[in-house]
C-alpha cells in the first residue's frame, strides 16, 4: 500500500484549487475597503467601486479580444451566462446549431426550447479524435439559423475545437458564433475579434483562478441580446422599463463585487505567471500522465492520438471497474481527487460508449507537479493489480 | 400505487418480508426506517450476492449506525477509519461499491451523483 503523501488535486476542470493566496488576499483587502454597491450611490466610495468594476470590464474585454467593455456582462458563472445568451437570442421558429460535445449548460437550455417546439435544433457530431468538423457546421446552416453555440474545449475529452475555421464559416454565412470558453479561458489565448466570434461565455473559478460565483459573457458589437431579467440597474429609476444600455441591459440587481475583484486578481495572477508557460507546464504533465496510463493494460484511455490542440484533461477507465469506485479508491486510499461519472456532458459519453457509468477524469492545474503525476500512476497501477487479484498485500 | 408500479417521479412500491416499502428509481430506500435485515437480504440476492458475508454485514451495520447517530452517511475516510479496511477492499465488497451497493443495502438515502 502506498504511503499517504499530500493531497493531490486532479479535478481542476471542475474548479481550480487551491486559489492563489494573492487572489484571496486582494479580494479581502479590496472588499474591506471598497465593497459597497457600485454605481448606485453618489458618494465617493460608490463612485470608486463603479470605477473599479469598469476597470475590470476593460481588463476582461482586452483579455478576450472583445471590442467594447460595456458589452462585458457579469453573471454568476458560465451556465448563467449561457442561459442569458440563449434565452435572449432565441425567437420562435428559429434554428440553432450546437454539438454533441456540449456540457448540459448548453444542452439543457436548448433542449428546453426544442422540446417545447419553439426552436429547431441540430447537434453536429465529433470525430473519433474528439473534434468537430467545420464542414459539418457549414452543412447544418440554413436560412433560419439564428446562431451557432459551441464549446471551445471539451470538459470530457479535453479537445480544443477548430473555432477559427468554424468562425470563418460563420462569418461567410453571416451567422453569429457563440463560444462556451469555460474550460479554455485562462488556458489558451482567445481573440474574439480575430476569430470572428460574436460572444463568449466564461466562468471565473476555473483556469482564471478567481472564486466561484462570478462569470459572464462578452458580446461583440454585431450581436444584441434581449433583456430577460429585469430589475434595478442604478440608472433611470423613475422608469418602469429596464434600461437598454449595455451593460445594464443584461445586468439586473447588485453584481457580485467580491467575485469581480477576485476575477480581476485571478487574471492578473495568471498574466504575471504567464499564460503560455502555465499551459505548457500543465500539458507536459498531461503527456506524462497519458504515457504512463497507456502502459497499464487494464486502463482504457479515451483521448486523441495527439495531444495537440488539447487541454490538460484526460478521461479513462479501468476495465471492468465502475469509474465511481476507481475515483473513490483514488481518494480514500491515495488522497487523489478526481471526477467520475458523466461530467454533465451526457452525449459525449453516449457517443464514446461510456454511458451510463462514464469515466474517471483527471484534470490538471498550475499547482500540479511531475511527482504528483508519478504518484497518480503508481496508484492507478496498484488499483489495476488489485483488480487483477495480484495485489501483493493480499 | 400498486406493488411494482412506478410513479411519475420514479418511486416504486414493493412488498418485502411482509412490509410495504417505497424505493426511488435507483432502488434506494426512500425512508431508512423501512430497512430490515430481511429486506437487505432480499435486495442483496437481487444484486447477485447469494449470502451476505460477515464482512459485508459489518459494513452495512457501520453505515446504519453512523447514519442513525449523525443523520448523514459517513465519508469514505470515516468508513476506512471505522472499519480499518482499505477503500480497495471496501469497494470490492459489493457490486456498485460503497455508494451504489453497500449504501443501498443499508437503507441509506441515494447518494446522487453525476452518473444518475
Amino acid at each position: 500500500m502506498l504511503r499517504k503523501k499530500r493531497f493531490i488535486y486532479a479535478d481542476n476542470a471542475a474548479t481550480t484549487f487551491p486559489k492563489p493566496h494573492e487572489v484571496l488576499a486582494e479580494m479581502l483587502d479590496l472588499y474591506e475597503t471598497k465593497g459597497v454597491s457600485p454605481g448606485r450611490g453618489s458618494y465617493d466610495l460608490s463612485v470608486e467601486a463603479e470605477d473599479l468594476v469598469d476597470r475590470v470590464r476593460r481588463q476582461i474585454c482586452g483579455f478576450f479580444g472583445g471590442g467594447d467593455p460595456s458589452r462585458v456582462i457579469f453573471c454568476y458563472n458560465a451556465t448563467d451566462a449561457l442561459n442569458l445568451l440563449i434565452q435572449g437570442l432565441i425567437e420562435p421558429g428559429c434554428h440553432v446549431i450546437s454539438s454533441r460535445l456540449e456540457h448540459n449548460s448548453v444542452l439543457r437550455p436548448l433542449h428546453h426550447f426544442y422540446q417545447q417546439g419553439i426552436i429547431k435544433l441540430d447537434l453536429v457530431p465529433f470525430d473519433t479524435q474528439g473534434f468537430i468538423d467545420p464542414d459539418d457546421v457549414a452543412r447544418a446552416i440554413n436560412p433560419k439559423t439564428k446562431f451557432i453555440i459551441l464549446t471551445h474545449g471539451s470538459n470530457v475529452l479535453g479537445t480544443i475545437q477548430p473555432v477559427q475555421e468554424i468562425g470563418a464559416v460563420c462569418r461567410a454565412k453571416s451567422v453569429p458564433l457563440i463560444l462556451d470558453v469555460t474550460q479554455t479561458a485562462g488556458m489558451v489565448p482567445i481573440d474574439m475579434a480575430k476569430w470572428g466570434i460574436s460572444a463568449i461565455a466564461f466562468t471565473g473559478h476555473k483556469s482564471l483562478y478567481g472564486p466561484t460565483g462570478i462569470g459572464g459573457f462578452v458580446l461583440s458589437r454585431d450581436l444584441d441580446v434581449r433583456t430577460t431579467r429585469f430589475g434595478g440597474t442604478g440608472l433611470d429609476s423613475k422608469s418602469l422599463v429596464h434600461s437598454q444600455r449595455y451593460p445594464q441591459r443584461l445586468e439586473a440587481g447588485t453584481i457580485n463585487m467580491l467575485g469581480v475583484i477576485g476575477l480581476s486578481a485571478g487574471i492578473r495572477y495568471l498574466e504575471k505567471k504567464g499564460l503560455h508557460s502555465t499551459y505548457a507546464h500543465e500539458m507536459s504533465l498531461i503527456h506524462r500522465l497519458r504515457d504512463g496510463l497507456s502502459s497499464l493494460q487494464a486502463v482504457q484511455l479515451y483521448c486523441a492520438r495527439s495531444l495537440e490542440n488539447h487541454l490538460p484533461i484526460l478521461l479513462c477507465n479501468i476495465k471492468e471497474m465502475n469509474p465511481e469506485q476507481v475515483s473513490t479508491i483514488l481518494d480514500g486510499d491515495f488522497d487523489i481527487a478526481t471526477r467520475a461519472g458523466l461530467h454533465c456532458a451526457p452525449l459525449v459519453h453516449q457517443d464514446l460508449g461510456t454511458s451510463p457509468e462514464g469515466g474517471v477524469r483527471f484534470s490538471l492545474g498550475a499547482f500540479n507537479t511531475a511527482e504528483e503525476i508519478d504518484t497518480i500512476l503508481e496508484a492507478m497501477a496498484e488499483i489495476c493489480r488489485f483488480r487483477e487479484g495480484t495485489n501483493p498485500r493480499a | 400505487m400498486a406493488e411494482g408500479e412506478v410513479s411519475a417521479l420514479g418511486t416504486r412500491k414493493r412488498f418485502i418480508a411482509g412490509k410495504e416499502i417505497l424505493f426511488d428509481k435507483e432502488g434506494f430506500f426512500l425512508d431508512a426506517r423501512d430497512w430490515s435485515e430481511e429486506a437487505a437480504t432480499v435486495l442483496s440476492r437481487e444484486m447477485g450476492i447469494d449470502v451476505l458475508s460477515e464482512k459485508q454485514w459489518r459494513l452495512i451495520r457501520f453505515l446504519r449506525d453512523y447514519y442513525a447517530n449523525n443523520g448523514k452517511a459517513p465519508l469514505s475516510s470515516e468508513i476506512k477509519a471505522g472499519l480499518g479496511w482499505t477503500l480497495m477492499e471496501l469497494e470490492s465488497l459489493f457490486p456498485g461499491g460503497i455508494r451504489l451497493g453497500a449504501r443501498l443495502l443499508a437503507g441509506l438515502p441515494n447518494p446522487q451523483s453525476c452518473t444518475q
